[in-house]
């Protein structure tokens, strides 16, 4: 019991910092990021190869960070000018091609074998009996280090333009440039965290293959910063929890009816997990979600009157 | 060459309707339907279930499907995007997401894992100066044309559908026309209803069915209807025959598993080069 | 004798604040009456609320003595209101022939009817009558204008309300609409008409209102208004 709370933490960190990532991009600049588990996978296949090659801890997170910000800017970039509905668009496509690399590139990425026998951090000095709190440990300390860094940031003046630009549209187009530039930042340090997060995912199972990087874990990033609160990381962490163990709970649907098989109880979590998604958007607005969006005032004054309803 | 020519016009031709739907609704609802591959999915059960179950031929069970679809696809209207109306697209948008995890998961609750097929006899291709003809190809290009010619003809000499393209045009001077929004967002999800109806069947009859059906459409769809600008239907289709035959010809130069990476690629770039679109004129930029 | 429309003690506005604090005037039958003022007035929103686009928060519209406040744009139409738009006033991805065939749909006439309603609104309009097939977002401001009114007077309304109709447009076609609005007019249609333009469309107007803060500051003919010399004090904010 004892080692699946303690995997199940794990997870939920993991979780966490994947939350923590679409909440810069999401809930802070108004741009959604469908490709979430995209940049996951890349983060933890970066990390995978260079531990794998005889990288240390550091430098294969560190690694990962850097690849999923670049990658993040570039995707933000490409509908820099574009509204939120097309940055959708692309990052779906591009979850879609890192899928497609992972899975056909085998002499890369082992392909859908995936790439087993990643080195877990220090596993030689704490031995393999509490190795699994050892690692929840430095995933907790890793969330804890990337909360106060958002929360240290979200404060400073990188937040302020945030909040100025989710707060005024006139203020937002008023900066100009600035909010363009604050969209890339906002969509790199967010790639830097799902960096981090692929990283302890590919430290924590010690493999990875394509079927881990699905987009339910980006839907579970959607519900845990819906359910916590766009904006507030401290809502959020308790929002990916109780998602997490809610959605864990439904494991245990198997031995209450046994009528359903393993597929079946599967397509079940994922139905409550698209219900769950669209029942908060309609009943939880107020407070937990607000929409920020960054957007030029339209050139029709009379546009403030409600369109089609 | 031909071949591939011929393969490519095909795929379009059947990614057209799922384009015009996504460009359509676009137009009007102003969100992005991310749900619209599980709609594909949800519609080729539907037909299947007809075909298999109900022993119906799929000439009837696709005509049925047709027919009850839209009313899934009111329901949807109804149950996710209505109550959210006044939220702005992104909420919409991210409440697609979410319609599509539930309709993709109940098919696979229902329906299972497994790859199902219509019941259809295997004919032999036609061949005409050499190129390989099937007869699925015939009646998909002659499902996809009559559907295209039938949803232009309403959107352009109906008085719902020149509703339906004011809402559009400037849902602030048709509210203040006193243009009934809620009987034009019926319309057009019925009518995107019926084509993405039409193409889950067309699909279905292309390939197996299994729960992953639509997903593959997706980004395809969107590719199709981006390049044609989106809110534009004539344009979707343009970009949809133009994305099949790159996808196809795309085969010589790259492997056959990254044909939906094509896709992408041609929204990259169309994105950078022109925003609006290969012809759009709609002012998307921020 | 009741005004065409009457308005009492109207409050209104988006958001928080009202923008119209207030407000009671009459429209007298077969008028053209200018709402002036400097901007952010809230002519608009006044205009608006007058259409039943912007809800009233307080007080009452009447139009012939009946109570519409409760009513939505469309069911105000039936009852013999129109209503001209600030620009944008055109579906512009339609062609003209389109937004007139709007017009008369919308009506729910038979397209016999339809087409007779059509032919009667474009002789007065000979600008954009022989090239109907055009996109209405080709079309010259000024054309583009005559169209919008075009489309508004299908329906024969008895008061039409032109929310700024000069505006965007070059002198010589701000007059020229002001004489399209006054042969209107003559044809028996009660105008409300709202305006920044006040040098103008004042020689054009029966009376004359000065909304200043969401609140009627002046009320007279207007050529009164044109005859004072101190319309710049009362279009300062503070009084």
């Amino acid at each position: 019991m004892i080692a699946y709370l303690t995997t199940i933490m794990t997870l939920v960190s993991i979780a966490v910092l994947i939350a923590f990532a679409l909440n810069v991009q999401w809930g802070m600049c108004g741009m959604v990021n469908f490709g979430l588990a995209g940049f996951v996978a890349l983060g933890a296949y970066t990390t995978a190869l260079i531990s794998l090659n005889g990288g240390g801890f550091f430098v294969s997170v560190f690694a990962a960070i850097i690849v999923c910000a670049v990658m993040g800017a570039i995707v933000s970039l490409i509908s820099m000018r574009l509204s939120e509905d097309y940055l959708a668009v692309v990052t779906l496509g591009f979850g879609e091609i890192i899928r497609l690399v992972t899975l056909n590139e085998g002499w890369l990425t082992g392909g859908a074998l995936g790439l087993p026998g990643i080195p877990r951090p220090m596993i030689d000095v704490i031995g393999t009996d509490h190795y699994e709190v050892f690692f929840l440990g430095i995933c907790v300390v890793i969330v804890g280090i990337v909360f106060a860094g958002l929360e240290i940031a979200t404060r400073g003046p990188f937040g302020r333009s945030l909040r100025a630009v989710r707060d005024d549209d006139l203020v937002a187009s008023s900066l100009g440039k600035n909010v363009l530039l604050l969209r890339v930042k906002a969509f790199a340090v967010g790639g830097g965290i799902t960096g981090i997060a692929g990283s302890l995912q590919a430290f924590q199972f010690s493999y990875i293959d394509p079927s881990q990087f699905t987009a339910i874990m980006t839907a579970y990033a959607f519900m845990a910063v819906i359910a916590g609160g766009q904006g507030s990381h401290r809502g959020l962490i308790l929002g990916a929890c109780s998602v997490m163990f809610l959605l864990e709970a439904t494991r245990f649907l198997k031995d209450v009816v046994d009528v359903l098989d393993n597929s079946q109880i599967a397509a079940i979590r994922l139905i409550l997990i698209g219900a769950g998604l669209i029942l908060l958007l309609i009943f939880r607005p107020q407070g937990l979600l607000r929409e920020y969006r960054l957007k030029a005032p339209k050139s029709s004054p009379s546009s403030a009157d409600s369109t089609a309803t | 060459m031909g071949q591939l020519l011929i393969n490519g016009l095909g795929t379009g031709l059947i990614v057209a309707l799922p384009s015009i739907a996504l460009s359509l609704s676009f137009g009007i609802l102003k969100f992005p339907n991310f749900a619209i591959g599980a709609m594909l999915t949800t519609a080729a059960y539907i037909a299947w279930s007809l075909n298999i179950h109900a022993g119906l031929p799929l000439l009837a069970a696709g005509a049925l499907c047709i027919i009850l679809f839209p009313m899934v696809a009111l329901l949807c209207d109804a149950a996710v995007f209505r109550p959210l109306r006044s939220r702005g697209p992104v909420t919409l948008l991210v409440a697609s997401m979410g319609l599509s995890f539930v309709l993709d998961n109940v098919c696979r609750l229902i329906f299972g894992n497994d790859a199902r097929n219509f019941d259809i006899a295997l004919s032999r291709p036609y061949r005409v100066w050499g190129l390989r003809i099937n007869y699925e190809l015939l009646v998909s290009a002659g499902v996809s044309i009559g559907a295209m010619i039938l949803v232009f003809l309403i959107l352009k000499h109906t008085s719902i559908g020149r509703a339906m393209r004011a809402v559009a045009d400037n849902p602030n001077l048709a509210a203040a026309r006193g243009i009934d929004a809620k009987r034009v967002i019926a319309a057009t999800w019925i009518l995107a209803g019926v084509l993405i109806a039409a193409s889950g069947v067309l699909i279905g009859m292309d390939r197996a069915i299994d729960p992953q059906l639509g997903w593959n459409y997706i980004i395809v769809c969107f590719a199709a209807a981006i390049l044609g600008g989106l809110g534009n239907p004539a344009g979707a289709v343009f970009g949809a025959l133009l994305l099949g035959v790159v996808g196809e010809l795309a085969t010589l130069v790259v492997a056959t598993n990254y044909r939906s990476g094509v896709g992408f690629l041609v929204i990259a770039l169309v994105l950078l080069s022109r925003p609006n679109g290969l012809f759009g004129t709609r002012e998307i930029v921020k | 004798m009741p005004g065409v429309v009457t308005v009492s003690d109207l409050r209104t506005g988006y958001g928080g604040d009202d923008i119209i604090n207030g407000v009671s005037f009459d429209v007298h039958p077969g008028e053209i009456l200018t709402i002036v003022g400097p901007n952010g007035s809230g002519k608009s929103t006044l205009i608006k609320s007058l259409a039943g686009i912007v809800p009233a928060r307080q007080g009452t519209i009447s139009l012939f003595g009946e109570n519409v406040t409760a009513l939505k744009t469309p069911q105000r139409i039936a009852k013999g209101l129109a209503y001209v738009p600030q620009e944008f006033n055109v579906f512009r991805n339609m062609t003209i022939a389109e937004n007139l065939k709007l017009s008369t749909e919308f009506l729910g006439l038979r397209s016999h009817d339809g087409n007779q309603e059509r032919t009667r609104v474009l002789e007065m309009f000979p600008d954009i009558a022989d090239r109907q097939d055009l996109l209405a977002g080709n079309l010259s401001g000024g054309q583009r204008q005559m169209l919008a009114f075009a489309c508004a007077l299908i329906s024969s309304p008895e008061v039409l309300l032109l929310d700024e109709p000069s505006a965007g447009l070059s002198p010589k076609l701000v007059i020229e609409i002001f004489e399209k609005v006054k042969a209107v007019n003559e044809l028996g249609t009660t105008i409300v008409m709202v305006e920044q333009n006040v040098a103008a469309s004042l020689p054009f107007s029966d009376r004359a209102i000065v909304l200043v803060n969401g609140a009627i500051r002046h009320e007279s003919s207007a050529a009164e208004l044109s005859a004072r010399g101190d319309l710049h004090e009362l279009f300062l904010k503070e009084a």
